[in-house]
């Protein structure tokens, strides 16, 4: 009797949350993977084309994954320099900042200045970049310096070499203050006495960093980075803003990709194929995570 | 777990406020006649409900030309016109369709892209929403660019010639130069801006529609108006030598460094607007631009409001190639389709298909594909001048990019993107997009 009443308890406790998860989460997933399955016109189950899409996205799309060339390139190769230079980027430079931050005493001008991106929209961001990057000399910052130091005006965004990393460097622009915020919050939370000790038995700052400050901050580095990494198989905006994936596709990624087949080719059946295909890449990541917070919550 | 209690309580509240909401939005609503044949009792909202909802991608000058259109009926009528600019318009029309909520009325830039609703069931006819003044106020050109399925869903609300080469009459003169009549006019005064340090061309491929206009007024003067209609109609494979051969000569103009902004690079870095601004801005560093009537009013509008009709910017027709083919005009149009059908939509459809509506598109130096539109009524030279060269084409056709189906459009735009960043690859671009234009076509 008791047991029943504690399970109908526990049923009720969860029953709004798993009646949200089921209308918001699982039910849109599920019809996304029929769709997926399906040519999809507006939105609808018009013809079963089994895994047809699946098989051309990753076969036969060249603006999605062309293994053709080396280095490859494609959408999805676009996402894989995104995580590493992008997460690299922030990660690395939040570190820089937070640790040398740390030492002087206009800490706090710093990490505002820092910080001040993070309050910016994507799209604001894309669009001052843009202006940055703009081609035409009289216009573009960049283009201007490097005419003043008699070098000829640069596309950046028009350049299929360069539009990637141009678009990556406004982003890691604006990205990086949130690591240098919480990298900065953990290192203040190292007791000092630590610190001290290490450097009573002689360590120098790097032997410092390298043996105490970053194992200690181990746990909110790996949790930016791994936010960081899901951003980035998400990441949209800011490419739709710059560049609209191009030239000629040179700057999709996958989460344009899906935009631009479903929305504006109006193939909803291929376009759900890139969304179920991004789930797949961003749930083992997730898993990670969850695994190792609990792990650290069990350090703990 | 007293305390606690009221959680749940809250939280199932909660639950059930947001079911109910989404029971209302998926309750049936007028969307459903997306699937539904649009003879279907439509679910008409009742008159007095309020006001009629019209989407389009103009923005900015654009924008305000047509309220004044809207201006004009709701003057008349009294009705109340909601209209809304979604620059990125296929995804706002493709969502509020899939959701049941598309405005009422449309405004389309691309046939194909009408074609495409049509065949999905999305719109109404004009037969059934009782609109019959069209034959009296359009010639068969405009009727037959707004039938799909041997249907006419489409009122052609505005033209323009897409065959302008924009320039600054004050530079030209500079230059010691005239309008060029043929292509080797055309390059003969690149050469000479180049020679004389300037950039003769600015482009804006990064807005990859600009490039499938400068093929196309270069195909239909190079393959002629005929393998046009049949290039863009789907009868004639894309990879055709007398495309490439096309292809090849756009290549040879502005995939050339030197005689673009920028460069090549440049030109697929620059936006259409962004475009404008490098050869009529106040930063201006390129001397020709090449895209449509609507260049005008934009660059005076909104990029440099101190520029001097006739004076400081003007067109030419876009010089001609192959004497046997002439200088046939490229145009676009823009259609309003309806999606619901209603007293407010009739009447509104109808005005858009008036000579009323079209004398005010006039006044405001849009040219109006309207046959009976009072051409004195165009506001400025260039408008007039821009009427003149739509009504007295000897041959016409339609942006051939805008006819193609939905997904073939952009795909072409992109194919253009990459014969810019590299015309060597001309064979493998076209091979690629022929096996899209296959599927598309179903040939």
């Amino acid at each position: 009797m008791r047991r029943r009443v504690r399970r109908l308890q526990g049923f009720a406790f969860t029953a709004p949350a798993l009646v949200l998860m089921t209308v918001f989460l699982v039910a849109p997933m599920l019809f996304t993977i029929r769709l997926s399955l399906d040519t999809g016109r507006g939105f609808q189950l018009r013809e079963f084309v089994g895994l047809d899409n699946f098989v051309r996205l990753l076969t036969r799309d060249r603006l999605f994954l062309d293994l053709s060339d080396f280095p490859p390139s494609g959408a999805v190769f676009n996402n894989v320099l995104w995580i590493f230079l992008y997460v690299g980027l922030c990660v690395g430079l939040g570190l820089l900042i937070a640790v040398l931050a740390d030492r002087v005493r206009y800490e706090s001008i710093v990490k505002s200045i820092v910080f001040l991106p993070q309050a910016i929209s994507a799209t604001a961001v894309g669009v001052i970049w843009l202006l940055i990057y703009a081609p035409n000399a009289r216009v573009g910052l960049l283009n201007a310096g490097l005419g003043a130091v008699g070098v000829d005006p640069v596309s950046w965004i028009g350049s299929r070499d360069m539009v990637n990393y141009a678009i990556i460097v406004a982003a890691v622009w604006a990205g990086t203050g949130l690591a240098v915020v919480v990298f900065s919050a953990a290192i203040k939370s190292i007791p000092s006495e630590i610190i001290e000790a290490a450097r009573v038995d002689g360590a120098n700052p790097f032997q410092t960093f390298g043996h105490i400050t970053l194992p200690l901050i181990s746990l909110p580095v790996s949790v930016i980075t791994i936010t960081l990494v899901i951003g980035v198989i998400k990441v949209f905006d800011i490419v739709y803003i710059m560049s609209r994936g191009g030239p000629n596709g040179a700057s999709r990624v996958i989460a344009y990709s899906f935009f631009e087949e479903t929305f504006q080719a109006g193939k909803v059946g291929y376009g759900a194929a890139v969304a179920v295909l991004m789930v797949l890449l961003i749930i083992p990541i997730v898993a990670l995570n969850i695994r190792r917070f609990r792990a650290g919550e069990t350090v703990r | 777990m007293r305390q606690l209690r009221p959680i749940p309580v809250i939280a199932l509240v909660v639950v059930s406020m947001l079911l109910a909401a989404c029971g209302v939005t998926s309750s049936p609503t007028p969307g459903t006649q997306a699937t539904a044949p649009p003879t279907s009792a439509p679910t008409a909202p009742p008159p007095e409900a309020g006001s009629l909802t019209v989407l389009s991608l103009w923005g900015g000058s654009e924008r305000a030309n047509f309220l004044a259109v809207v201006d004009g009926f709701t003057a008349k009528t009294g009705i109340a016109v909601q209209y809304e600019t979604a620059r990125d318009f296929l995804p706002v029309m493709r969502t509020r369709l899939a959701a049941g909520n598309p405005p009422m009325i449309a405004i389309i830039p691309r046939p194909g892209v009408m074609v495409d609703f049509a065949k999905d069931g999305a719109l109404f006819d004009l037969a059934t929403l009782d609109i019959t003044n069209l034959a009296d106020n359009y010639s068969q050109a405009w009727l037959d660019l707004g039938t799909a399925e041997g249907k006419l869903y489409g009122v052609a609300v505005k033209a323009n010639s897409k065959s302008t080469m924009w320039y600054k009459p004050a530079s030209f003169q500079a230059l010691g130069v005239e309008p060029p009549t043929d292509w080797d006019g055309l390059v003969a005064i690149a050469d000479k801006y180049v020679a004389a340090g300037k950039i003769p061309f600015a482009v804006g491929g990064k807005d990859s529609w600009t490039l499938t206009d400068w093929f196309e007024n270069i195909y239909v003067r190079t393959g002629g108006p005929e393998k046009y209609s049949e290039l863009f109609g789907g009868t004639l494979p894309f990879t055709d030598q007398t495309v490439k051969d096309a292809m090849k000569r756009m290549a040879g103009l502005i995939a050339v460094d030197k005689y673009v902004a920028g460069g090549r690079q440049g030109v697929l870095g620059t936006g259409f607007v962004d475009g404008i601004g490098r050869v009529f801005g106040t930063s201006a560093d390129a001397e020709m631009y090449y895209e449509g009537g609507f260049v005008g009013g934009i660059a005076i509008g909104d990029v440099n409001p101190s520029l001097k009709p006739v004076e400081d910017i003007a067109f030419f027709t876009f010089p001609q190639i192959d004497p046997a083919h002439g200088t046939p005009l490229i145009g676009g149009g823009d259609l309003a389709v309806a999606f619901v059908d209603n007293d407010l939509v009739r009447q509104f459809m109808a005005y858009l298909s008036s000579k009323d509506s079209a004398d005010i598109w006039a006044s405001t130096g849009t040219i109006s594909p309207n046959k009976n539109t009072d051409t004195s009524k165009y506001p400025t030279p260039l408008a007039i001048e821009e009427a003149k060269q739509v009504a007295g084409a000897e041959v016409f056709r339609f942006d051939g990019s805008d006819l193609l189906p939905g997904t073939l459009g952009e795909q072409w735009g992109t194919t253009l993107q990459g014969v810019i960043e590299n015309p060597d690859n001309i064979d493998s671009l076209l091979n690629d997009f022929e096996e899209l234009a296959k599927a598309e076509f179903g040939r």
